[in-house]
């Protein structure tokens, strides 16, 4: 953002790009910490140019180069005397040479040329011109004009627009109302019958609204597309989708009995021994069975689960060892799934527990 | 070699240690405000069990360890407790507590190997419990069993079987034992609904390790107090200062790991500038 940073605290802009330059008359920039610590007085100096300052000359800086702010500044308090209109001169060439006097006196001053010479012209042309000035400043120039006749314009139209809609709706309002009178008055005067009275008013009203919709009918959606067929053919992209995605279903190894699937927790009475769920769980998507199906799948899940280096004692095979040892690291993961609540992980460690069961046939 | 033994903690000494602190967890947990659900006293009793696993008591004190690991409990079972509240529960300097318990907190979450989802053997009891209810029409009451069987898992969580078996043995083990208690055969159900589809093998497997369970279960003793004492004693001797929070080495850690940071943040900075 900006490469040159303040001149006085330079690593401050690099550490705090939202910290602003302010720019004064005499052309040099500081960042804002640096005009507070320099001006707390309120009078001071620039600390390139040593010219004196005071703090509420310091402004916004909105261009990067700091001497481009000097000139728009005194562009400004120049061309607020200078203040004279095309009308004011009887000719074109007239007028031509008052702007360049304007131009060398706002260059002089920018770069520090002849300043002396300069200030003097500007105090001549103010007193001689005083009277010109003042009537100058109240006069609106031809731009300004044109701008606030377009302004105007636009709130005319606008206040008209809604006049139109307001009506629109009386007048709508008001054929409403006249239909249902209508409709009353012929039930209860004419001599058709009500069905077919009622046929007809509707038949009328239909017609009325086809005829409004047909006048309405527009050229263009509201984004600007046209309405209608176009010869333009926008090319369809194509897309490059990857492989073809084939469903598998999900399988799950229980190392234990099957618990009952969902259909049979409703079917086999389970719901009886649960919970009921109160309405405001209901509310929220919570059912017992949900719950209840939970329960039953930690209760089967690893059921049947058994260490694989393991033989149970008094077995034909196998040396009959009275001191087991587990093995390092025996990992089992099994994996439940509870329908679309959440992804439980097993995992057993059994690692490096020495336990000594001597004679367990019977405990 | 005897003299290492008599200097550090032997294996024995160690797991009477683990013991003795289990049961302060447990009387931790249970006068803990506001009231804390059984899996939070499930979870970190597992949490416990397997951090010294693999951890000696001499690197790791128990006492640190222990509040460690309810207090992470409490986050992973959902029960959060902020730690100004969790250590008014605790008596003594509480701000150092308050320290201990999360400089620890990470330490014992990767010495977990981050697996903090523990399956506690309480909701396949309740699963056991409706299944029964709902096939065994002919046994009357059947919430009789429930009172001992959650005795017995509390037991069980004194001992090792969470480390050993799958919660769901655990629990059948405390089914069979609270009917045994009431006098209901549940054999008929054992067999026909679980075992059905399980071969001869796994049926047989099965059935013996219900059987462990309550072998272990049963075998559960009250830790001696004047032992764990001297225990205690001899493990203040013998641990490894960089982990005691008190300890002076450790504030020297502590400190140097801060003046890390600080150090790291700067060479960025004259990095930044030097690229500018």
């Amino acid at each position: 953002m900006d490469e040159q940073g303040c001149p006085r605290c330079k690593t401050t802009k690099y550490r705090n790009p939202s910290l602003k330059l302010m720019v004064n008359i005499c052309g040099h920039s500081l960042c804002e910490t640096c005009v507070e610590s320099l001006f707390v007085k309120g009078s001071g100096a620039c600390p390139e140019c040593e010219t004196p300052l005071r703090r509420s000359n310091f402004k916004l800086q909105i261009f990067e180069d700091p001497s481009v702010e000097k000139e728009i500044d005194i562009r400004k308090k120049v061309l607020r005397d200078f203040n004279k209109k095309q009308d004011d001169f009887p000719s074109l060439k007239e007028y031509n040479d008052y702007l360049e006097m304007i131009e060398t006196i706002v260059f002089n001053l920018c770069n520090n040329i002849d300043v002396d010479n300069t200030k003097r012209m500007i105090e001549q042309y103010k007193k001689e011109n005083k009277e010109q000035i003042r009537k100058n400043l109240s006069k609106v120039s031809k731009d300004e004009e044109y701008l606030e006749l377009l302004i105007e314009q636009e709130q005319y139209e606008s206040f008209m627009r809604k006049k139109i809609i307001t009506e629109d709706e009386k007048r709508e309002r008001a054929a409403k109302r006249k239909h249902k009178q209508a409709l009353i008055d012929d039930l209860m005067f004419s001599d058709k019958s009500a069905n077919e009275i009622l046929n007809s008013h509707k038949e009328a009203v239909q017609q009325e609204q086809e005829e409004l919709q047909a006048k309405a009918a527009a050229t263009a959606f509201s984004t600007g597309i046209r309405i209608g067929h176009h010869n333009e053919i926008v090319p369809l992209v194509k897309q490059d989708f990857g492989q073809l995605y084939t469903y598998r279903p999900l399988v799950m190894e229980w190392c234990g009995p099957e618990p009952p699937s969902m259909d049979d927790i409703y079917a086999e009475g389970y719901l009886k021994n649960v919970r009921t769920a109160s309405d405001s769980e209901r509310a929220g998507g919570f059912r017992e069975s949900i719950a209840c199906h939970r329960a039953l799948q930690d209760a089967y899940c690893g059921l049947y689960s058994f260490p694989q280096h393991f033989s149970i004692p008094g077995q034909a095979d196998g040396p009959d060892a009275l001191l087991f040892t587990f093995s390092h690291d025996y990992f089992v993961i099994l994996n439940m799934f509870v329908d679309n609540l959440l992804h439980g992980l097993f995992v057993f460690i059994v690692d490096r527990l020495q336990c000594i069961i001597v004679g367990l046939c019977d405990s | 070699d005897q003299e290492v033994a008599a200097y550090f903690l032997t294996p024995q000494e160690e797991r009477i240690l683990s013991r003795q602190y289990e049961v302060v967890l447990r009387k931790f947990c249970a006068e803990f405000q506001p009231p804390m659900p059984k899996c939070v006293i499930g979870t970190s009793l597992s949490y416990f069990k397997r951090f010294y696993v693999n951890n000696s008591n001499m690197d790791y004190h128990p006492k640190d360890i222990m509040l460690t690991c309810v207090y992470l409990a409490c986050k992973v079972e959902e029960f959060y407790v902020p730690i100004g509240q969790f250590v008014k529960n605790l008596r003594g300097d509480r701000e150092k507590f308050a320290d201990a318990i999360l400089s620890f907190e990470l330490t014992l979450m990767s010495k977990l190997n981050y697996h903090l989802t523990v399956h506690n053997p309480f909701r396949p009891l309740e699963g056991f419990l409706i299944d029964i209810k709902t096939h065994c029409r002919d046994i009357p009451n059947v919430e009789r069993i429930r009172r001992p069987a959650e005795e017995f898992l509390e037991r069980s969580l004194l001992s090792d079987a969470c480390l050993i078996f799958s919660p769901s043995q655990i629990a059948l083990a405390a089914v069979k034992f609270g009917a045994a208690k009431e006098r209901i055969v549940l054999d008929g159900y054992i067999k026909n609904t679980l075992l059905k589809t399980a071969s001869e093998k796994e049926a047989e497997n099965t059935l013996y390790q219900l059987r462990r369970v309550k072998f272990i279960v049963k075998g559960v003793e009250p830790v001696p107090r004047e032992q764990a004492g001297a225990i205690q004693k001899k493990l203040d001797s013998c641990r490894n200062q960089e982990n005691n929070p008190d300890s002076d080495v450790y504030k020297q850690r502590m400190l140097e790991k801060l003046d890390e940071e600080d150090d790291v943040k700067a060479k960025k900075r004259a990095k930044l500038s030097d690229d500018k």
